[in-house]
């Protein structure tokens, strides 16, 4: 018998949909669950996702892109690229994995509830393929790392990071519990696929192969590669959710949704990804500055397609343009003085020559930034090692769960935006956090940030090493400068150059 | 006397932090305590400067000899901890 042409069948079965004879349509699809926020099914059956795939097509089509992936990996291998890496790369390497590898399997929950109770069959549809998509991305960035682990434990990390209470952990764990695991189907589709995937996982799995390219990490450039052509089929789950419920009525509520999953990702992207691609990766392999990746994947995209769907751009816009100037110097900063408390070996990134490359694509940052590493260094040159780390923790924002940062130096402006809610005093790092929260308070209110958890009398002893103890940090796996401190050798050639 | 958490928030410092003060603590000695986690770690001494304690908030400079529990904080208040002349 010959098969039926692909545009024959395909628009009939991607939006079959039935009528249920021995349940309601509301048990068979709960709100709860569901989320059609009143919009009448016959509207939900319009839903037109603009990526189409038959799975024939799909099994195909991804069985090529491992055979590519593993095949790189596997004649790589014997190249031993990770001995001779940069150590800034490989922590570069320890922190994404730990921090994404169990995020994609949990990402697979997520896409499954789209899948069962999405209220628009194409949405289902295509949310099945993005939960197998996700079970790729689970399994291949568990099994890339593991090659390593007999390297270091911090490796294990790939597996281990989002099981423990290390505070890095608490902070990805909130964000993507609030975005993916604990929203109904349409808004599971607006904030995880929409405002999360389209720009971020692009920043993330384009802007790091770039680097990852230029560095010579051919292995990990192909991976991540790789997992962004699922991304970006996947991702347009969003947009024709939001077209729905900007046409009938909704548009303040996907707005909100929107704004605040765009924020809660920003936050957590200026902590990760901005002192990878701006400190980490050795000064030779930068393609561009974090600001400028984040000005043309993230700002000009979001800025083109929010006003194409008919909705605004955040309130808070200019608020983030001007972050990005500072932030993520924040958060590097916190981190590297923290070193002990994260699973990777952060690179300082702050050899004269770093630091005149920040200077250029950061104009102001030896005014404010450098004043604080010009401390770090002369203590190094003092002999007195133990100032440049810490004797007490940071205040940690009670939204993005990493600490409350701003610009030091000449610029002082660091500020805490507090709140009282019943009682309570909760902190936040930025006016978008504290708004974030009293956009749903109810949602937010008892989650307890690592700060909350010390005063609490959870962490004991309440010292460092119970606050290691707590995260699951142990010899071995505790970080630490990624180059041993020979950075600070720079300075004294500079100062013997000089003489 | 009794164990107070504040965050000290260290002008031309990067990050608030968490420090633990006492009830019994002039604002002198609040200053002081917070200064153990930033002057010298990411700040530079300022010999010529006195530090003072401001609320956050309202901007309410504290006089140097309040003692915290005098000063209406809530626990976890954060204070800014600023160099001046006076």
């Amino acid at each position: 018998m010959a098969l039926m042409k692909r545009e024959e069948w395909y628009d009939l079965t991607r939006t079959t949909n039935w009528t249920p004879k021995y349940v309601t349509q509301e048990e068979l699809f709960p709100e709860e669950m569901s989320g059609a926020r009143g919009i009448p099914v016959d509207v939900w059956e319009t839903y037109d996702e603009p990526y189409k795939v038959t799975y024939p097509e799909y099994v195909s089509t991804q069985r090529e892109k491992d055979s590519g992936a593993y095949s790189v990996k596997a004649a790589l291998e014997r190249d031993s690229f990770v001995d001779r890496a940069d150590p800034g790369w490989e922590s570069t390497m320890i922190a994404h994995y730990g921090a994404i590898a169990l995020a994609e399997y949990a990402a697979v929950t997520a896409e499954a509830r789209m899948a069962r109770f999405a209220p628009a069959p194409g949405n289902r549809n295509t949310a099945v393929f993005g939960m197998m998509d996700e079970t790729r991305h689970g399994q291949i960035q568990l099994y890339f790392p593991h090659a390593n682990t007999k390297r270091s434990r911090q490796w294990d990390w790939a597996h281990k990071a989002l099981h423990t209470n290390e505070w890095g952990a608490i902070a990805a764990r909130s964000f993507f519990d609030d975005i993916m695991m604990t929203r109904d189907s349409v808004a599971t589709s607006i904030m995880l696929t929409f405002a999360f995937e389209t720009g971020f996982t692009n920043m993330q799995f384009l802007g790091l192969a770039a680097d990852a390219a230029e560095t010579g990490d051919h292995t990990f450039a192909s991976l991540i590669s790789s997992i962004q052509t699922d991304e970006s089929r996947h991702a347009q789950q969003g947009g024709p959710s939001l077209k729905i419920l900007v046409e009938n009525g909704k548009k303040d509520e996907a707005q909100e949704m929107v704004d605040v999953a765009i924020w809660r990702a920003w936050k957590l992207f200026a902590t990760l990804t901005g002192p990878i691609m701006d400190y980490y990766t050795p000064l030779e392999g930068r393609s561009q500055s974090f600001k400028e990746f984040m000005m043309e994947w993230i700002v000009a995209q979001f800025e083109r397609q929010l006003l194409d769907l008919g909705l605004d751009k955040p309130w808070y816009w200019d608020t983030l343009i001007a972050d990005l100037d500072n932030t993520h110097h924040g958060m590097h900063l916190g981190v590297w003085f923290w070193r002990p408390t994260v699973w990777w070996n952060p690179a300082a990134g702050a050899t004269p020559e770093e630091r005149a490359w920040l200077e250029e694509k950061y104009p102001g940052w030896e005014d404010t930034w450098g004043q604080c590493w010009d401390v770090i260094v002369e203590n190094f040159q003092t002999g007195k090692p133990e100032m440049t780390g810490p004797e007490t923790l940071p205040t940690v924002c009670n939204m993005s769960n990493v600490p409350i940062v701003g610009v030091p130096g000449n610029q002082w402006d660091v500020k805490d935006y507090q709140l009282e809610h019943e009682g309570r005093l909760y902190h936040f790092g930025s006016e978008v956090d504290r708004w974030c929260f009293q956009v749903d308070p109810e949602r937010y209110k008892g989650h307890m940030n690592f700060i909350d958890r010390f005063l609490a009398g959870e962490i004991q002893p309440p010292d460092l090493n119970g606050g290691l103890m707590y995260m699951g940090l142990s010899p071995g796996e505790i970080g630490d400068d990624a180059h041993g401190y020979s950075w600070v050798e720079a300075y004294s050639q500079k100062i013997d150059d000089a003489a | 006397m009794a164990l107070f958490p504040i965050h000290s928030n260290f002008e031309r410092d990067f990050v608030i932090q968490l420090v633990p003060v006492d009830t019994e603590d002039t604002m002198d000695q609040v200053a002081e305590k917070c200064a153990h986690h930033s002057i010298g770690r990411r700040v530079k001494a300022q010999p010529d400067k006195v530090l003072r304690v401001r609320h956050h908030e309202n901007g309410t400079i504290f006089p140097r000899d309040m003692l915290v529990a005098e000063a209406g904080l809530r626990p976890t208040e954060t204070l800014d901890i600023l160099f001046m002349d006076s």
